[in-house]
């Protein structure tokens, strides 16, 4: 088997067995065919060969034409806000953010900032396939420039107008941030100083060492609950390489699933009145409904992954964003999943609301969820999973990416898996009993329609 | 100019294109991993380049396909070509990549490979490369074992130091000359000035602008010298000199404002040379009879080796001459710096002679038996270009042949030599007689012999 994804996400692999500098050229190229020599902005997290692969899609870019802006490496998200902020035509994320060791990814951004669309993916892709590339001769050449301070201190103002810094600064917080040795560390001090907090930095060497599972999860967060406990810590933060990702451990130690981070993020947005609607995809968890509909705002649902239900919230323009990877943007930021984001607004959540981070998760409506992978060796995958839905006449089914059924104390979503021959089963339900029950349920269900 | 005719070279010389025509940033990047791959993953690969505006877009493409291949690149940004093999040694790297397409326009780019001991990869070697380009499955490295790369900025030193080591620099600075010297907007304009400075001259620069728009034609042959000629003449200079755009090649103007031609650069260095230590001379089958006679003069003997650096390098460490080098391209080899052809030491062997002896080079160059040398070009295919040599091989083959490299004609007075380019898509015709007006009639004659 091949490690390398091409999708709505970018190019995505393994590196050397997958993904490798010659591939991400070619991509490159038909991203620089496709702006017809526009400026592009690559910016790269801290992963091995991150540098290796900026080299590679700077070359590609300027021999299409494109004058590159170089922001080294810097958080995904301000890469993103800086596309739209330099008038660029696209964006080049180079970086494998939540992957394990041993991946890497190029990401293409619009002129926005934002993933490349549905649409734009389809076009980059044909460029790509085609190997038709626009390569300019000697003097039609892109030059390369860095990119200035000034343009990330606009980033970091933008961010920051986002969440009321004053509020934050008087509860004087101390806060815990693990930045998985990630591109968030070059940012953490300015972000602890514009909001007032004590921010012990945790895993912020830039060298491309992992020290645990980049996916912001309860088990990677085992250092920062283990430091919290002894520094007496308001609340920690565990992030991913590229800062597009986070996940919180309370006061009291509890570390909480990625999945609360959104509804916890949003709830504040939704309360003080700057989003009546709030976009995400079609296996976040009920929580987040349920925080949203309370607060009299509407939930509008997507396809899985940063591209969809980013582009629903500019194009709805719907407040914020977000899903249940520990992910959350809002409208008026940066055009992307934010990790410095989801911060500030637990934050200011904690400060306005004067709760704790432990009250603040325990005031979430909560639910248990079970994620299982079933074995499908089938190329069939979707049409075994569209004859699921004889078996559950009750259920509300959404198809828009998978099969979601949903009942009214739960809801499973199914689906077939990408990179490897499985099908992706997440299963939400009241309490573990209901939700264990159903997921063992369909996993007979799914095996025997797989034998059948 | 190359209609129906591919513009990509890859021989002995190296890879050498039309930028974005034929030479891509894919097409080099996996040049530099096979490179990687050719002298040993993990080993450091010094890398530099001249002036062209293609170089940078070149060198990340170089470098990242170096990285792929689990090298080190060193990079020394800007450097004369020389530089580079000699910081291959002093870094004890295993091997170097040259981004110089040398003495053609700015469209062009190129790689020249250079192995572990400084000089640029031999026939053989450059087969063994090729096969590894061309195999189906190349192992890219993966994500733990790429690895960084890293800048050195003051490689001209060791070059300078190099030169230096074997001239009486004292002498030299003593007899205060005023030079002038055209740079050719390449990798010298960064160091002629001041390598000549600390030799005690007054230095005039011409063409010193390094931002790769060649002001004048980049071959260094009298015809592209008018302006060199006239800051020579206006400012009352003891000689000019006038580099190539990667500072390998050397060529001449006397006092009197007089081209010395091209032919003459090796012959004044081995008049020098000899007068100091005697010693076998190697030049190449396309340099003038003068090498002959001044070698004569000092006993020496002189051997013919093919044309290509390399193979006057290899003939040179097999006789070990203590000079050599090219007639037709103004090549300069002066073992005592390095194995390569280098304007610099060139520079400083011709200003030791005119210090030392005490007299004006066209005093000397009056000693010195005079021929001259026409040059015309036909283009052809690789293929059509052997055919059409053989065939001339064929009908002269009655007379004095010498068909170590193309064919060589002897006569009393005057010899020919008609070959196939090694980096270009033509056959070179070479005619040496004692007047201009033969030399000349002796080169159409065979171009038209070719035509037919």
């Amino acid at each position: 088997m091949r490690f390398l994804r091409l999708g709505i996400a970018g190019m995505r692999g393994e590196v050397g067995t997958g993904i490798n500098p010659l591939l991400a050229m070619d991509y490159a190229a038909a991203l620089g065919t496709m702006v017809d020599g526009g400026t592009v902005v690559v910016g790269t997290d801290t992963r091995f060969s991150s540098p290796m692969f900026a080299r590679a899609v700077r070359a590609a870019l300027a021999s299409c034409g494109c004058d590159v802006v170089d922001t080294g490496i810097l958080p995904a998200p301000a890469v993103q806000f800086l596309v739209s902020r330099l008038g660029a035509s696209a964006g080049l994320l180079v970086g494998a953010g939540h992957h394990p060791a041993g991946w890497n990814a190029v990401v293409p951004l619009s002129a926005s900032g934002a993933y490349l669309n549905e649409a734009g993916t389809q076009t980059l892709l044909d460029i790509y396939h085609s190997r038709r590339f626009t390569h300019r001769p000697w003097d039609g050449i892109g030059g390369v420039n860095q990119a200035g301070q000034a343009d990330i201190d606009a980033y970091m103002d933008t961010l920051c107008g986002l969440f009321d810094t004053d509020a934050i600064s008087k509860a004087g917080f101390k806060v815990i941030a693990d930045f998985c040795n990630g591109s968030g560390s070059k940012l953490g001090a300015s972000f602890a100083e514009r909001c007032g907090v004590e921010l012990i930095i945790l895993n912020d060497d830039l060298t491309g060492n992992l020290p645990h599972d980049p996916e912001p999860r309860p088990r990677s967060a085992a250092q920062a609950r283990t430091l919290l406990h002894h520094l007496e810590a308001n609340v920690a933060f565990v992030f991913n390489s590229d800062m597009s990702r986070a996940s919180v451990v309370t006061n009291t130690g509890d570390t909480l699933s990625e999945e609360y981070t959104f509804p916890l993020a949003v709830r504040r947005v939704v309360a003080r009145g700057d989003a009546s609607v709030v976009v995400t995809n079609t296996c976040t968890t009920k929580t987040l409904d349920l925080v949203v509909e309370e607060l009299g705002a509407k939930v509008e649902k997507t396809k899985v992954g940063q591209a969809p239900v980013v582009d629903c919230m500019l194009d709805i323009k719907a407040g914020a964003a977000g899903d249940g990877s520990g992910s959350f943007a809002m409208s008026k930021g940066a055009p992307a999943f934010d990790g410095f984001l989801a911060m500030g607004m637990v934050l200011e959540s904690m400060a306005v609301e004067g709760a704790t981070s432990s009250e603040l998760a325990d005031s979430l409506p909560k639910f248990h969820i079970v994620k299982k992978k079933v074995y499908c060796p089938s190329s069939h995958a979707y049409t075994l999973l569209r004859r699921l839905g004889d078996h559950f006449p009750d259920a509300e089914l959404s198809d828009l990416d998978g099969f979601r059924f949903e009942w009214e104390d739960g809801w499973v979503h199914l689906r077939a898996a990408m990179t490897e021959p499985i099908i992706r089963m997440i299963v939400e339900w009241r309490t573990r009993e209901e939700a264990e029950e159903m997921a063992s349920n369909i996993r007979g269900l799914v095996e025997r329609l797989v034998v059948s | 100019m190359t209609s129906g005719i591919s513009s990509l070279k890859v021989g002995v010389s190296g890879v050498r294109g039309i930028v974005g025509e034929s030479l891509t940033p894919a097409l080099v990047a996996s040049f530099a991993a096979s490179f990687g791959a050719y002298v040993g993953g993990g080993g450091r690969v010094v890398v530099g380049r001249d002036t062209r505006p293609s170089g940078p877009m070149i060198e990340d493409a170089v470098v990242a396909g170096l990285l792929a291949a689990g090298c080190q690149p060193i990079s020394l940004g800007t450097a004369p070509t020389p530089t580079i093999q000699m910081m291959v040694l002093k870094t004890r790297a295993k091997g170097g990549i040259a981004i110089t397409a040398s003495h053609n326009p700015e469209s062009w780019n190129a790689l020249k490979f250079i192995g572990g001991d400084g000089v640029f990869l031999n026939h053989n070697e450059a087969a063994e490369l090729l096969d590894i380009y061309n195999q189906p499955d190349i192992d890219y490295v993966r994500e733990e074992d790429v690895r960084s790369s890293r800048m050195i900025c003051d490689a001209f030193d060791e070059h300078k130091r190099r030169v230096f080591r074997g001239i009486d620099v004292e002498l030299v600075r003593s007899a205060g000359f005023t030079v002038a010297v055209d740079c050719c907007s390449g990798a010298g304009a960064l160091f002629a000035k001041g390598f000549l400075e600390e030799l005690g001259c007054r230095v005039l620069t011409l063409f010193d602008n390094t931002d790769g728009r060649f002001g004048r034609k980049p071959e260094p042959v009298p015809a592209n010298l008018g302006k060199l000629v006239e800051l020579v003449k206006r400012s009352s200079c003891d000689v000019g000199f006038a580099q190539d755009p990667d500072a390998d090649r050397l060529v001449m103007v006397d006092e009197c404002g007089e081209p010395v031609g091209e032919q003459y650069s090796v012959v004044l260095a081995t008049e020098h040379v000899l007068s100091k230590t005697p010693g076998p001379v190697v030049v190449n089958l396309a340099t003038t009879r003068a090498i002959d006679d001044v070698a004569a003069k000092y006993g020496a003997p002189v051997f013919h080796s093919k044309i290509g650096e390399i193979n006057v390098v290899e003939e040179m460490r097999a006789r070990g001459a203590v000079i050599g080098g090219e007639g037709g391209s103004g090549g300069i080899i002066w073992p005592s710096a390095h194995l390569c052809r280098d304007s610099f030491s060139g520079m400083a062997l011709v200003l030791e002679m005119l210090a030392e002896r005490k007299k004006k080079l066209s005093e000397i160059i009056a000693s010195i038996p005079r021929y001259f040398t026409a040059n015309r070009k036909v283009e052809r295919s690789n293929l059509g270009a052997i055919e059409a040599v053989r065939r001339l091989r064929d009908k002269h083959a009655g007379q004095n042949l010498e068909t170590l490299d193309g064919v060589r004609i002897d006569w009393p007075g005057k010899w020919v030599l008609v070959r196939p380019s090694n980096t270009e898509p033509v056959v070179r015709i070479t005619a040496e007689a004692g007047t201009r007006k033969e030399a000349d009639s002796l080169a159409d004659e065979f171009a038209a012999e070719l035509e037919n």
